[in-house]
């Protein structure tokens, strides 16, 4: 890739996303970010931080309960929105793979063609030549195609992970969603499965946003960094910024010791 | 915290803890009370008399030796009535297994499509199931005639009813991670069903079929007592006819027709799981 980009175009549009979930609990508090087109930002916090919310308003596998979310400058927070359209742009990669156990590797991957393909050939478990074809492709990028016919829960944790971003990439998604893709993996594990993600993101010139509460990791791999701490929004910045200051105020809010905190 | 203080907090707590004792010992004492009047009540409404059993006691043995020993001859004849009563059971558990499948994602909260559906699903799938085979044959020799197709149609109904909720809870037991893959791939609802939930539900549902083929085999061996074909009505003829030597024959045959199947299930389901 060596066509210099000039100023880098938006792709996705967070402006005062808010959630709060049947039984009170605030799980995102007015969230404004901007996401450049094919960049890797890191979404980092700890544990309930509102990550994973965030994650699912963006393909609406949760509804935000106010704010809106532009993609491309479409707005797709809109009840207008065609749900199947939207969640195809989008792949998405989770913590505990969730890959269908029981069928190969392939059709797993070929399970991110559903978008595209009717209900009535679905119902036979069959799939066109095509998809085949870009399914066994995705496969190659993550190095997985020589695994195609076994189950999938035969499989360790980095290789499932690997399949699962194979089929988010079947989608041939404008972005992809990694809601912490490393976290049941070990360090070295990890770091080929962030590689891999970083790749697709740099050649494939897809979006990747991926939610880490590893600081090591944000260090590593994040081109951007925003830093979300009980549902907000406190650091935006490129990794290299991250200093003690910083981290403490992404890890370290206990709810109620924010104003403690902020007068020590 | 000081000693004496300290003592006084395990003191209480042990004070508390027999209390928490005494009252559990009352509460089972008097709960056992109540449940051994209810069954002496029932016991004598129903005419439980252990007296009436002892006296029996000759007419049992005289019905024995008029029974035994079974007529070895008699096998012959009931070949054709022990595979037809295998037919009844495949063809009836194979109907169960095709009305079973849509219903019981109609009656799963998760694949439902609506949950007033979900509701009238449930409850056709229970008035199936509290409905005998023996009921549903007597219909259905009046609706078909005599003979096993009302039988097969017999161990459908019920049978459907038990696979189906079974199924059902299987479905609402599923794995939600993989099934919310499949909505964020864009998957429709039909094909979230078909890649989230089906093949996490398809083990334990060829299991649980297996084990209805093996209960279908012996519901098959009476449905013929009310006409609907195989062994049981093989039973009832020699019965009514008094030969009491095939009649032992029959009971025979359909114990080592019920060891058979049993012991086949058994390994078969050992094998899915």
């Amino acid at each position: 890739m060596d066509n210099q980009p000039t100023a880098p175009r938006t792709a996705l549009s967070i402006r005062g996303l808010s959630k709060t979930y049947k039984g009170g609990l605030e799980a995102l508090r007015d969230v404004n970010i901007e996401v450049n087109e094919g960049e890797f930002l890191v979404i980092l916090g700890p544990s309930g931080a509102g990550k994973s919310t965030l994650m699912r308003c963006l393909n609406r596998l949760v509804e935000p309960t106010a704010g809106a979310i532009f993609h491309q400058g479409r707005e797709i927070t809109s009840p207008k929105q065609n749900l199947r359209d939207l969640r195809r742009q989008f792949g998405m990669v989770f913590q505990q793979f969730n890959l269908v156990k029981r069928v190969s590797v392939l059709t797993n991957v070929l399970t991110g063609r559903l978008a595209y393909r009717s209900a009535w050939r679905s119902l036979f478990y069959s799939f066109p030549q095509a998809d085949k074809r870009i399914a066994v492709e995705c496969l190659a990028r993550v190095n997985m195609e020589h695994k195609a016919f076994q189950r999938a829960d035969t499989l360790s944790g980095g290789e499932q992970q690997r399949v699962a971003i194979a089929r988010a990439l079947a989608q041939q998604p404008a972005v992809i969603l990694a809601d912490e893709p490393v976290a049941s993996l070990d360090p070295k594990i990890a770091r080929q499965v962030l590689n891999y993600l970083k790749q697709i993101s740099r050649e494939l010139g897809i979006t990747v946003l991926c939610n880490l509460h590893q600081v090591e990791y944000t260090r590593e791999f994040a081109e951007r960094v925003v830093g979300m701490s009980r549902g907000t929004v406190v650091f935006e910045g490129v990794s290299s910024q991250l200093t003690d200051e910083v981290l403490h105020r992404i890890y370290y809010r206990d709810p109620g010791d924010a104003d403690r905190e902020d007068a020590e | 915290m000081t000693a004496p203080a300290f003592d006084s907090v395990v003191a209480g707590a042990l004070r508390e803890e027999a209390g928490i004792r005494n009252r559990r010992v009352l509460k089972a004492c008097g709960w056992t009370a109540f449940a051994a009047g209810v069954l002496y009540f029932t016991a004598t409404q129903i005419g439980m008399k252990p007296a009436a059993l002892v006296a029996g006691l000759p007419f049992m043995w005289d019905f024995l030796t008029r029974l035994l020993p079974p007529d070895l001859t008699y096998f012959q004849y009931l070949v054709g009535a022990t595979i037809e009563t295998v037919q009844i059971a495949i063809w009836g558990t194979l109907l169960a297994v095709l009305f079973s499948v849509p219903l019981a994602l109609l009656g799963a909260r998760n694949t439902t499509p609506h949950i007033l559906v979900f509701h009238a699903t449930r409850m056709f799938l229970n008035a199936l199931r509290s409905i005998n085979e023996l009921v549903f044959a007597l219909i259905f020799v009046s609706a078909v005639g005599l003979g096993p197709f009302a039988g097969v149609l017999a161990i459908a109904l019920h049978a459907t009813g038990m696979l189906a909720k079974f199924c059902a809870e299987e479905a609402e037991g599923v794995e939600k991670g993989q099934v919310e893959a499949m909505q964020a791939t864009g998957a429709s609802k039909l094909q979230v069903i078909l890649f989230g939930v089906i093949p996490q539900v398809i083990p334990a549902f060829i299991s649980y079929t297996i084990y209805r083929f093996d209960v279908s085999i012996r519901s098959a061996t009476v449905l013929g007592l009310v006409g609907a074909g195989g062994l049981g009505f093989s039973l009832i003829k020699t019965m009514k006819l008094f030969k009491y030597h095939e009649t032992a024959t029959c009971i025979l045959v359909i114990f080592l027709l019920v060891l058979v199947s049993d012991w086949i299930c058994a390994k078969l389901r050992a094998r899915v799981l």
